[in-house]
């Protein structure tokens, strides 16, 4: 016997092998139809015994094992059902004979046949005969289940009668000795009177009546045989036939405690050995229960003592399969009961154990093996270690039998049966071809092993025939290792996204390259600044305020936080290219060139635009930006992007992705707006520091210049413009600006609107520049340097004056002041044009775009001196303003009273202005012929007369008036008078002061200059007082005054002075000194006119 | 001395695995793969009760024709496998035994190593050199 049966099962052995064939042609489906049929009917309970007949049905046996019937009465043919087709009468003995033959082959063995008879009508089948059945058809034979139960039951009578046969043979005297089909040989010339042999063929009778009474249905009997079989054959040293018996014993035991049957597993492929379901029906006449398994077998014990207790059963089996060891030629008995002592094994949950017998299975050597025969047999090894839960094992071996079907000896490799088992050991390695248990990190591990099973699963698909499949794996394998073969699949078939489903139900999910390249994070971008729609303010309350009845809240944001699709705080606009930025970097040690990338998003027509990108091998983190355009307004998702790497296109949705950062997914697109572009007469610059502009444009300008920018604005959306509004605002500087940095005038655009798509308006905006340099710290610190004490002297008191010599050498125009006086001042505005139209008007949404305007003002004519030089009148000073031209052109300063002054380039010039006691309003303009360009600037002296100097500008707020003979004086009039005439002195005190001052006296002393630096002060014989010669004057309020009035009588001719001290009085003493200083009186005294 | 070393994490994927000669790796892959059923089925098979005082040691877990693979299986179920050649029977069980204990001792340290990432493979140079004294020198 050569070809092991690997399904078979301890309950094998109480079965009838019954063989069904087809005889002739008969289509193989109704043949297999039929054969369902008849195999349904696997146990049969005898009528007037309590016994059943169970029957094992075959459609093919080889008549070699049926030899070994003897051995073992289970594999031995007892029954043939013929299946035929006839159809007419002349066939008819033909088929018969044919029937006679078939029933030869078995025929040592058989014990009844019948023949089932299609298709045949008319007298022959008329005919009534026992081992023959007609039916008209296939489909019209409604009693062939009950036409088996009668052949089954002629069957058991038989074997009943054999069995009563052989058990009731008790005549001793000559036991014919049974053998196995190698040993017949062994026995020749062997002495059959011993009482050796005797025994050993008593052993062997037994246990054949063993073999029929568990056949027949008589467990008890069974085992009472199989136990005396044993004993016997133990003491005669009949090792194969011992380990039949205990086999048997086994067997039966098995039976007895487990009804349900061991071969649950592969009941589904045998169609002949009843299933577990009907198990509960089974009527076992050992068995003290009908259904199910007895958890406590002890009860049974007591009745069935003959019964091996589920450890012996182990314990023989072993014992069973060393004797069957011994014999080389058994080796397909030792296979099976390996075979059956696993599955026992199994039910007893002793894996260990039944791997050790499995580990046997592998190495017991059939000779020579075909090579299906040995695929089966690793399948089968297979099946057996995944029922005893050794997972990987079994997934070894399925791969090895995978590996057999294609092995090269055999000349037509059976990919399709390769593939399929390669598939079935996925689990084992626990590999799943679904992408999405792939993040899960159920691939951690043995990746050598999965690799290699991978590749095998590629290969084996390819030399299928179905490339799909091929590039399917392929790309799986690629998301584990790296592989570029690929693309050269998918040239020929392009991996899709769809679900290959496999014949055999199986379903390939479609595998998404979510690691070619890996996107690190999402980010959606806002639109550029000009294109972002702006919401009127009055509506934004209204979202906001139903939010939370707080302005602020704490644990709004943490909720807000783990919030995946929140939402995103700007906008889209409908019809606007969008934009998302996606991190992303390649793994692979190679260049990875992603085509087609683009947007998966959900809620509103999209339409993206892909992109194609090529990574260099192992890139850092690498920008790429999606665009698409949103059709519609709405709220919009990102739910993922697509890609098509290698050819094959991959959906990678981002929840399915790890370690994606993302800020969000989803964002409001609001309706479409018109898009204004700006161009302007003057070039681009770089950005402003600190604003969002769109655009920027910078100049260089003089002070004082003015230059008029035009900005052309185009229509390039393609909704209608409607509303246009335009605003400017200063950034902050420190400068003090004199008049407006921009102007405009927008009424000749606005009557243009509203602009159409396509069209353009411009708009013209004056840039003038004035600013103050003068006002620079350096200039007091000249004033210091010039010797007027800012903080002492008095810098309006002319009489008091002393001017130091001027440092007048001062190197103006060299390097160093140059630069001190170049610095450049910014100034920086911007435009904001605000404007809407179309859809999005009506929803309240605006568009702002922003010009950016920096000036750069080179400082060009302004003032770097300031000083007084006292007037001759004491209501007078001199201004001293050094002019410096700072440009490299000629100027001409032009002042208020048409005094023109010209200033070459970086020349300095002392410009003198007669300062009255009028508030300082000078102006000095001063005009440049720069090539064409008139520049106009004014200067102002504003800047230059800080408020320290403008207090000694100003004047004194006690005003003192001398008047001498009728006659105001100052510094430079002289006043005329006769001698020996009274010259009356008036002194009059205006207060202009806020509070009252007084009391003061004064003093008038004359004296006389000899212009030699000699002042003679003793003149009491030459002038004379009329009156007192001090004054008095008491308090004064202010805005009043209070005059003194004296007289002088001068004895001699000459040139007086007349000085007027003032009296130091305490009260006074906080009164500035400049305040009391009272012009000196020049009189000159001259003869009488003689009339 | 050892063919194929290997440690393999609770969750059943390999941290380490080494075998000489190195063409065959493949093969011990497999050898080992399969060693994990019977070490599986032996740490199941003692009692819960007992889980706390086991023996460490799994003893042979299966022979094959050419190794025998022995198992040892850490109290965190991180499992060391040891192939050796069949043909070398000088080899005893107790030194197998000590072995294993080698290997656990050096497995803490690099499970000591504070920038080890338990479930990682490791990586570890001393591991490397201690699993090296053990292996069979390469021809």
């Amino acid at each position: 016997m050569s070809v092991p049966d690997y399904m078979q099962c301890a309950e094998d052995h109480q079965t009838a092998l019954v063989v069904v064939q087809p005889m002739g042609i008969v289509p193989e489906d109704q043949f297999f139809r039929i054969y369902k049929r008849i195999a349904s009917v696997s146990q049969v309970s005898i009528r007037d015994s309590q016994r059943v007949l169970f029957i094992r049905y075959r459609h093919h046996y080889p008549p070699e094992n049926n030899e070994w019937g003897d051995f073992q009465t289970h594999r031995k043919v007892v029954g043939l059902i013929s299946v035929t087709s006839c159809t007419t009468t002349k066939e008819w003995p033909q088929t018969s004979d044919r029937f006679q033959g078939q029933k030869e082959v078995f025929g040592s063995t058989l014990y009844d046949s019948r023949l089932l008879v299609f298709g045949l009508q008319g007298e022959v089948a008329e005919q009534q005969r026992t081992d023959v059945a007609f039916y008209p058809s296939y489909d019209d034979c409604p009693d062939v289940e009950k036409r088996v139960e009668d052949f089954v039951e002629s069957i058991f009578i038989v074997l009943e009668s054999k069995r009563l046969d052989r058990a009731t043979d008790k005549s001793g005297d000559k036991i014919q000795l049974l053998c196995a089909p190698f040993e017949k040989k062994d026995f020749v010339g062997l002495d059959t009177d011993s009482r050796h042999y005797k025994k050993r063929c008593q052993g062997r009778m037994r246990k054949h009546v063993g073999d029929l009474c568990l056949q027949a249905g008589m467990l008890q009997d069974a085992l009472v045989h199989y136990h005396m079989a044993v004993e016997l054959l133990r003491s005669v040293n009949d090792f194969l036939w011992l380990g039949a018996a205990l086999e048997g014993l086994c067997s039966a035991s098995v039976i007895f405690h487990y009804p349900g049957g061991t071969a649950w597993k592969s009941g589904a492929r045998k169609p002949g050995v009843s299933s577990a379901a009907d198990a509960g029906k089974r009527h076992r006449p050992g068995a003290l229960t009908t259904n199910g398994i007895s958890a406590d077998t002890s009860t049974e014990i007591g009745r069935a003592k003959n019964c091996l207790s589920q450890e012996d059963i182990i314990e023989k089996y072993k014992e069973a399969i060393s004797y069957y060891g011994k014999y080389k030629s058994a080796g397909v008995i030792e296979l099976e009961a390996c075979i059956k002592a696993v599955r026992v094994l199994a039910i007893q949950k002793r894996a260990r154990e039944a791997s050790e017998c499995l580990q046997n299975v592998v190495y017991i050597n059939l000779g020579q093996l075909s090579e299906e025969e040995k695929i089966q047999r690793y399948s089968v090894l297979s099946e057996l270690y995944e029922l005893i839960g050794f997972h990987r094992k079994s997934a070894f071996f399925k791969r090895v039998a995978a590996m057999q079907c294609v092995a090269p000896t055999i000349p037509e490799p059976g990919w399709k049966a390769c593939y399929k088992l390669l598939l079935e050991t996925l689990p084992g390695y626990s590999l799943s071809l679904d992408p999405k248990d792939f993040s899960k990190g159920t691939h951690r591990g043995w990746a050598a092993v999965q690799l290699r099973l991978l590749h095998e699963l590629v290969y084996a698909s390819r030399r299928m025939g179905n490339p799909g499949l091929s590039v399917r794996h392929l790309s799986f394998l690629l998301k584990k290792e790296v592989t570029q073969s690929l693309e050269n699949y998918t040239s020929k078939c392009p991996g899709g996204m769809e679900v290959i489903s496999l014949p055999d139900g199986l379903k390939l999910p479609p595998v998404s390259f979510t690691k070619l390249p890996i996107v690190r994070s999402v980010s959606l971008l806002n639109l550029p600044v000009s294109l972002r729609p702006h919401k009127v303010k009055g509506l934004l309350g209204q979202g906001m305020s139903s939010a939370s009845p707080f302005i602020y809240s704490p644990i709004t944001m943490h909720s807000r936080g783990d919030e995946r699709s929140k939402k995103i705080d700007f906008q889209w606009v409908q019809g606007d290219v969008c934009e998302v930025q996606l991190m992303v970097y390649n793994p692979m040690p190679f260049e990875l060139r992603v085509e087609n990338m683009g947007l998966l998003t959900s809620g509103v027509d999209f339409e993206s635009l892909p992109a194609a990108l090529s990574l260099p091998a192992e890139s850092g983190l690498y920008p790429v930006t999606l665009v698409g355009v949103p059709r519609t307004a709405g709220n919009i998702t990102i739910n993922g992007y697509h890609t098509s790497v290698f050819g094959v296109s991959s959906d990678c949705l981002l929840e399915g992705l790890v370690g994606v950062k993302s800020s969000g997914c989803m964002v409001e697109v609001v309706p479409s707006l018109p898009r204004l572009q700006l161009c302007t007469s003057l070039p681009r610059s770089a950005h402003l520091s600190s604003e969002d502009l769109s655009t920027s444009v910078s100049l260089r300008l003089f002070n004082g210049e003015m230059q008029q920018l035009t900005i052309t604005l185009e229509n390039i959306g393609t909704e209608t413009l409607n509303t246009l509004e335009l605003t400017s605002k200063n950034l902050s500087t420190k400068e003090k600006l004199f008049g407006e940095f921009l102007t405009w005038d927008l009424q000749d655009a606005l009557s243009h609107l509203p602009l159409k798509s396509g069209q353009s308006v411009s708009i013209p905006v004056n840039i003038s520049a004035k600013l103050d340099f003068s006002g620079q710290e350096n200039l007091l610190h000249d004033l210091n340097d010039d010797g007027i004490s800012v903080t002492g002297l008095p810098v309006s008191s002319p009489l008091r004056q002393v001017l130091k010599p001027r440092a007048e050498n001062k190197p103006v125009g060299s390097d160093a002041s140059k630069n001190e006086f170049n610095h450049v001042k910014m100034l920086e505005a911007v435009l904001t044009f605000k404007y809407s139209g179309g859809a999005g008007q009506v929803e309240g949404y605006s568009r702002e775009l922003s010009l950016g305007v920096r000036v750069d003002v080179e400082p060009s004519v302004f003032f770097t001196r300031v000083s007084t030089l006292p007037a001759t009148s004491t209501r007078q000073c001199h201004l001293l303003l050094d002019v410096f031209n700072s440009t490299e052109h000629e100027l001409t300063l032009s002042a208020k009273n048409n005094q023109d002054l010209v200033l070459h380039a970086s020349e300095c010039q002392r410009y003198t202005h007669t300062h009255t006691q009028t508030p300082p309003s000078l102006k000095a303009i001063s005009q440049s012929q720069r090539t064409s360009l008139l520049l106009r600037n004014e200067l102002f002296v504003e800047g230059v007369l800080n408020q320290l100097i403008l207090e000694h500008l100003q004047l004194a707020p006690l005003q003192w008036d001398v008047v001498v003979n009728g006659k105001p004086c100052d510094c430079d009039v002289i006043a005329d008078c006769r001698v020996g005439d009274a010259v009356p002195l008036e002194v009059k005190l205006t207060n202009r002061s806020k509070s009252a001052v007084g009391p003061f006296s004064l003093t008038v002393v004359p004296f006389q200059d000899y212009q030699n630096g000699v002042q003679n002060y003793d003149l009491q014989d030459a002038v004379s007082f009329i009156g007192s010669n001090t004054f008095y004057i008491s308090t004064v309020k202010p805005t009043e005054n209070s005059v003194c009035v004296g007289a002088l009588l001068f004895l001699y001719t000459g040139d007086f002075y007349l000085n007027i001290k003032f009296q130091d009085d305490s009260t006074a003493r906080d009164l500035p000194p400049a305040w009391f200083c009272l012009p000196s009186v020049h009189v000159k005294a001259q003869e009488p006119v003689e009339l | 001395m050892a063919v194929c070393i290997a440690v393999i994490a609770k969750e059943n994927c390999p941290l380490y695995i080494r075998s000489v000669p190195t063409q065959g790796e493949l093969k011990f892959h497999y050898t080992v793969h399969t060693s994990l059923d019977v070490v599986e089925e032996k740490i199941s098979g003692v009692g819960k009760a007992l889980a706390d005082q086991r023996e460490l040691y799994l003893g042979l877990l299966y022979p094959t024709e050419d190794y025998k693979v022995y198992g040892y299986v850490t109290n965190s179920k991180v499992k060391f496998v040891i192939v050796v050649d069949s043909s070398n029977t000088s080899l005893r069980d107790n030194e197998i035994r000590s072995m294993f204990r080698k290997l656990h001792n050096s497995f803490t340290d690099v499970m000591c190593n504070p920038f080890y990432n338990p479930g990682d493979p490791i990586q570890s140079k001393a591991f490397d050199s201690i699993v090296s004294t053990m292996m069979v020198q390469a021809c």
